[in-house]
């Protein structure tokens, strides 16, 4: 079925398709339509969940890890500053082995308040264990959210599913909106292997000392390695039955590249637009979309940025202190890539509280990567610093 | 008979077992072990940050022999909500979930996820075993800790200004089914309030005053008395509230002074003589407040 | 961990090629596997409790050796017959004792500072009535070949003969009077114990075999010597029958008579004329005694006594009766002088005392004021105290006080002479004389025996006793009836009890003819307790320092280190237990103590 749906309703739409059973929300903008809709399938019977209408957003968190202990598909929606108040119960979540799949709006943190698309609030969350997919597409939001829950599932790992602010949430596009059937035999329910059960009493979170403790993370770093192999298994078999993949990175026009951007979220259909436009005028020049930010595909992204001369990583987030993040992390993947190979990577950050990314921002990007040899010792702000 | 048999009131079985952490004398596990009693095997406990963190014993032992998740402090009546809808989603109606948290994680720090479980009127059954600190990082202050008393942030001479949070009051005017002040000196009465609270649903509150014999500096042995006299001396009654609004006392004492019952807490050793005076008045003022809404039914001691 | 290594399932089980991860054994979660019996915390502990069932205070206070708390909690399990088995072991008459002790169990007894003591001699009264109408079997020891004479059958020769008989013995008692009992039919009226029972416990004495020599005068109609030559051993038990004089001129004359004499004579059912005004002087029994027999002789009595109500050495509950009987009181007084008119007792001049300093026995000594004031009298009976006839007894015996010196056993200076009661130093009571009756009875006993290792007498005592108070013959003998956890000779005092595990109960209280009624016949004043009354006040008892497994302990543990085994007892699992002490300070009755470590 078909249908003009916003990001926030596919975001609904796949937490309804894959049957969670416990949803516990609390209201933010731009999320608010998510748990509205939710809760109005609960209402009328459309989604037999359970809707605990917590108090925050940390109790949100709370509330999905209790549920998921206790055996149940569990989910939750958020943004900004509602998931930076979860942070705490967001390790808890990926430390506790928890499958819960949470959809963020990506926008900025206050103060001043700002409402508009930003990646530093999913992007500040980067060490708390999650799986990170970010999607570009309603669509993609949509079949991402149903997939979410079979990889959570498969790896015992929380992930969360991204999407901008207004370019998503609240822009209509025309989505495929899967059978349930279908999605049944996709995503069958879950059973989990250690659960809070009744019948056979254990304690979970015990206090693990020094000569343990390292150990269970040593587990979940090893659940973080499988991810992109049981994500790439679990896309050919959404291919299959829906006809749709998107891959973990997608290079976009890389063949012979002399500069390739690096982008993420709603970034990237402009830059195709101008990829798209700067081919025809001649360039060798194409992206690389990295939608999974956690685990970082390194293996991917050396494949294929190794031997491109000049990268250029636009960044919707900066780290104080530092950089653009996906340019640090493009960075430190490709460190050890033979002199030869490494390509000189450009920092741009930009877009920060929804400043608008136009096509010619994404030239002055591509242009200013051109002109200078080097990139600059710090990443350029655009529009900012020049 | 002249002595009060509690034998053939408290049931025989235990659903933990000994080898816990808790210091000597310490209340914490003798309180959760007569609420267990009460509840039996079909119970999964959620345990927020507290002493009980650690009695309950490192991985990869548990004291308890009922399902345990160990969660962040501030979580406790969260996530037992979560727990409580993958219950109800499932079908599994007749598990009960409980929240046993200290007095931190209840007044404090976990108080707006209470207060928000107790608005939705979840139905969970909520203990807080209070010993009136922060007793687990090192006897710090919390809004339980009664006023006058030391602790280590709120060090004589200037020891706690603030009184004591009227935690039932907060739980009685969001008006859930079920709330209970207890204490461990009254086995029978404790266990005769986890029964009744089992008995309905949604949100069910019991206090129980747990003495700790490190934080009130008082002797190991003397918890169980501590317990009684704070009783008899009426600076913790023994209540129940129904709905808000239905309020009854039950167990009824000609009143103690409070002073034998400061005097033995070392916690209280700098109190003056004016400073006894006045929590004795505080005392009296409170029960006299308290006596105007209670009804006159007391039942069983 | 090998390079570029990968699984091809995305599996989250730690079973896969995480190196040390997996061979530890480590799951991917804190989850528990075992419970925290693994844990010792008993290793924590410097000091721990140990269940000693120690002594109750009314046990020590007993004269007689009584295990009291015994048979108080014997019947709180409902097992009277046992109990009443375990007081006649210890005392051959408890319906007399139940009536005319003096009770210092009850003064002992710590649910007196709670609410009121036990009302141990209504128990005690009650079972032995029982035992007199439901006589019980009960097993005797072997006979033996040594034979025992026991001078006097009052208390304390009554009780030497029945503990000697029980170990085994032939036992002569002989008796100056016609009829035996000494004291308790000669002294003791009628009202406070009647014939009846009195007969009806010899009696169980001599059904025991013991042979009964009435009118038989040792010393005088049999020589001691003879006696000493006869028997293995001898007790003498032949009280103080000598009234003390007053010292004051004209006690020998018309009018005055000792209170002792008179007595016997009323005692033996003679109804002596004493005019209608008797004064008696005097403050102890004998003068209460003394006092209401007057008065149902139709006489207004007053009773002179040179100090106060305070001091009076009487049964507070005498006095409280005489008083209410409508006998007088004139205190701090004393007699100085008789008034005779034509051969004819009318009065006694008495002076007024006033309280000084204390004497040497700690009351505070009458002095005189020099005022003077008249008590018309008809008779006056004297009752100022009691002392042996030494003279009559064996020569060479040592004295000390005012009778024979004898040690913790009742052995004299002279060998095989045992003494015990009145006939020695005092105090001088029913009680005490039972006691020493039983006491000289082990005493013989040893000695008949010759055991082949010698005691330490201290050792051998100390176990014997209930706390450092009487013997007990059944430890003498080797038995414990009462099932005991590892018991410890001490007394449990009021403070090592918990009271806040009982509820007050009133104390029964015995029914009394009414005083108007009473005064007017020698039939027994006192009734006592119905059965279940009794029953139910042996439920008051606390069981100081006895467990009788309720369990608080086992409750109250925060470790739940506390068990019961197959057979009931508490077992403490040291494993786990921390020393914190809550199961001492929570035991209602002291049945449990600290120990430190030791070396």
């Amino acid at each position: 079925m078909r249908q003009v749906i916003v990001g926030n309703h596919a975001v609904s739409w796949g937490a309804r398709l894959a049957r969670v059973e416990v949803i516990s929300a609390y209201p933010i903008t731009p999320q608010t339509q998510v748990v509205e809709k939710l809760s109005e399938m609960c209402a009328n019977g459309t989604l037999a969940a359970r809707f605990i209408k917590v108090e925050s957003e940390h109790s949100a968190m709370a509330a999905c890890v209790g549920a998921s202990a206790a055996g149940a598909r569990a989910f939750t929606a958020t943004s900004s500053h509602g998931l930076v108040f979860m942070h705490e119960m967001l390790h808890w979540a990926a430390g506790g082995r928890h499958p819960i799949v949470m959809a963020n709006v990506n926008r900025a943190l206050g103060p001043g308040w700002n409402i508009w698309t930003d990646q530093n609030d999913s992007l500040s969350q980067r060490d708390t264990g999650w799986v990170q997919l970010y999607c570009e597409t309603n669509q993609e939001v949509l079949d991402t959210a149903i997939q979410a829950f079979k990889l959570a599932e498969a790896v015992d790992l929380p992930v969360m599913l991204v999407l901008d602010a207004f370019y998503l949430s609240h822009t209509a596009e025309p989505v495929d909106i899967p059978d349930q059937e279908m999605v049944d035999r996709f995503l069958p329910p879950r059973t989990a292997r250690l659960k809070l059960d009744v019948n056979e009493p254990r304690a979970f979170g015990a206090l693990v000392r020094p000569d343990s403790y390292m150990e269970m993370r040593w587990l979940q770093q090893e659940a973080m390695r499988e991810v992109p192999h049981v994500l790439e298994r679990i896309e050919a078999d959404w291919l299959r039955m829906f006809g749709r993949r998107y891959g973990a990175i997608e290079g976009y026009r890389t063949e012979d590249a002399e500069l390739l951007l690096v982008t993420s979220g709603t970034v990237t259909s402009t830059a195709r637009f101008v990829v798209d436009r700067r081919r025809d005028e001649g360039e060798a020049i194409g992206l690389v979309k990295v939608k999974m930010f956690r685990p970082f595909p390194t293996a991917g992204l050396r494949r294929l940025l190794a031997g491109v001369a000049r990268v250029a990583v636009l960044d919707r987030n900066v780290s104080p202190g530092h950089g653009g993040i996906f340019a640090e992390e493009t960075r430190s993947a490709l460190y050890d890539l033979p002199s030869g190979d490494r390509p000189e990577v450009y920092g741009y950050v930009l877009g920060l509280g929804g400043r608008d990314v136009t096509p010619s921002v994404i030239d002055e990007v591509i242009d200013r990567t051109r002109q200078c040899a080097q990139p600059e010792r710090e990443d350029v702000w655009v529009g900012v610093n020049p | 008979m002249s002595q009060l048999l509690i034998r053939d009131e408290v049931p025989r079985d235990d659903l933990m077992t000994s080898g816990h952490l808790a210091c000597p004398g310490c209340a914490a596990p003798l309180a959760m072990r007569l609420v267990l009693k009460g509840m039996g095997p079909r119970t999964i406990v959620v345990m927020p940050a507290s002493c009980w963190s650690i009695i309950a014993g490192p991985w990869p032992q548990s004291s308890l022999q009922v399902p345990v998740y160990h969660t962040a402090f501030a979580t406790g009546a969260a996530l037992a909500s979560g727990v409580r809808a993958a219950l109800d989603v499932r079908g599994e109606t007749d598990t009960a979930v409980m929240v046993w948290a200290g007095d931190g994680g209840t007044f404090d720090i976990g108080l707006q996820a209470l207060s928000g479980a107790a608005e939705r009127n979840e139905d969970l059954l909520y203990c807080c075993y209070d010993n009136e600190a922060y007793m687990n990082t090192g006897v710090q202050r919390s809004s339980a800790t009664p006023w006058g008393a030391w602790t280590s942030t709120t060090p004589v001479p200037h020891p706690e200004a603030s009184p004591k949070k009227d935690i039932l009051a907060i739980l009685a005017a969001h008006r859930i089914p079920y709330a209970a002040t207890a204490s461990v000196a009254y086995p029978v009465d404790l266990l005769a309030k986890v029964r009744r609270a089992r008995a309905v649903r949604g949100t069910r509150f019991l206090h129980i005053l747990a003495p700790c014999p490190p934080g009130w500096k008082s002797a190991d042995e003397e918890t169980i008395e501590l317990a009684r006299m704070a009783v008899q001396s009426r600076i913790f009654p023994l209540l129940e509230v129904e709905d808000g609004e239905r309020w009854r006392l039950t167990v009824n004492h000609a009143a103690e002074a409070v002073e034998p019952y400061l005097r033995r807490q070392g916690r209280f050793r700098h109190l003056s003589e004016e400073q006894v005076a006045r929590i004795q008045a505080d005392v009296d003022a409170r029960w006299g407040a308290l006596m105007r809404r209670v009804d006159t039914g007391v039942l069983e001691v | 961990m090998p390079c570029g290594a990968r699984s091809s399932r995305g599996r989250p089980v730690s079973s896969r090629s995480a190196g040390r991860a997996t061979r530890r054994g480590i799951p991917p979660v804190s989850v528990s596997g075992t419970s925290t019996l693994v844990t010792h915390t008993g290793s924590w502990k410097y000091i721990w409790p140990v269940y000693h069932d120690r002594v109750a205070p009314c046990n020590r206070g007993c004269p007689v050796g009584i295990d009291i708390e015994g048979y108080l909690n014997l019947m709180r399990e409902d097992r009277v017959a046992d109990a009443r088995r375990l007081l006649l072991a210890e005392n051959p008459m408890p319906a007399v004792t139940g009536r005319v002790c003096h009770h210092p169990c009850e003064s002992a007894c710590n649910r007196g500072m709670f609410d009121a003591a036990v009302s141990i001699h209504a128990v005690e009264r009650m079972l032995g009535d029982l035992a007199l109408q439901e006589p019980l079997s009960d097993s005797v020891a072997p006979r033996r070949d040594e034979r025992v004479a026991v001078v006097g059958s009052g208390p304390a020769g009554l009780s030497c003969a029945y503990h000697l008989s029980r170990f085994g013995y032939h036992v002569t008692v002989f008796e100056a009077a016609s009829a035996p009992g000494g004291m308790l039919r000669q002294g003791i009226p009628e009202y406070r114990l009647p014939r009846a029972i009195l007969d009806g416990e010899i009696e169980r004495i001599r059904a025991l075999g013991v042979e009964m020599r009435c009118g038989v005068r040792v010393g005088a109609d049999l020589p001691w010597e003879r006696v000493l030559a006869d028997f293995d051993a001898l007790f003498v038990a032949s009280g103080a029958h000598a009234s003390r004089a007053l010292g004051v001129e004209g006690e020998d004359g018309t009018g005055v008579r000792p209170g002792l004499a008179f007595l016997r004579e009323v005692n033996a059912g003679a109804r002596p004329s004493v005019g209608r005004r008797v004064v008696v002087v005097g403050g102890g029994n004998t003068a209460m005694d003394c006092a209401r027999s007057a008065l149902r002789l139709g006489a207004s009595v007053t009773v002179l006594y040179r100090r106060t109500r305070a001091e009076m050495p009487a049964i507070a509950d005498e006095v409280e009766e005489a008083d209410r009987e409508g006998v007088a009181f004139a205190f701090l007084a004393a007699p100085v002088g008789f008034h005779v008119v034509h051969g004819t007792l009318r009065a006694v001049e008495c002076e007024r005392m006033a309280l000084g300093e204390p004497d040497a026995s700690g009351r505070r000594r009458p002095e005189s004021t020099g005022e003077r004031f008249t008590l018309l009298a008809d008779t006056v009976l004297t009752a100022i105290g009691e002392s042996p006839d030494l003279d009559a007894l064996p020569p060479d015996l040592a004295r000390r006080d005012s009778g024979v010196r004898v040690d913790p056993l009742g052995r004299t200076s002279r060998a095989a002479v045992f003494a015990g009661g009145d006939v020695t130093e005092a105090p001088r009571t029913v009680a005490d004389a039972l006691g020493a009756g039983k006491r000289a009875a082990v005493g013989i006993d040893r000695q008949l025996r010759a055991r082949p290792r010698e005691p330490r007498d201290a050792d051998d005592l100390e176990a014997l006793r209930f706390g450092g108070g009487n013997i007990s013959a059944l430890r003498w003998l080797g038995r414990d009836p009462v099932a005991r956890v590892a018991p410890v000779n001490e007394v449990v005092t009021f403070e090592e009890l918990n009271l806040n595990h009982f509820v007050k109960v009133a104390r029964r209280r015995d029914t009394h003819a009414r005083p108007e009624r009473a005064r007017a016949t020698f039939d027994e004043v006192n009734r006592g307790l119905t059965r279940e009354e009794a029953e139910e006040e042996a439920r008051r008892c606390l069981n100081c320092g006895v467990c009788t497994h309720c369990d608080v302990c086992l409750i109250f543990c925060p470790d739940l280190a506390i068990s019961r085994n197959g057979d009931g007892a508490y077992r403490i699992a040291l494993d786990y237990c921390k020393g914190c002490g809550v199961c001492v300070a929570e035991c209602p009755r002291g049945a449990i103590v600290m120990t430190r470590e030791g070396p």
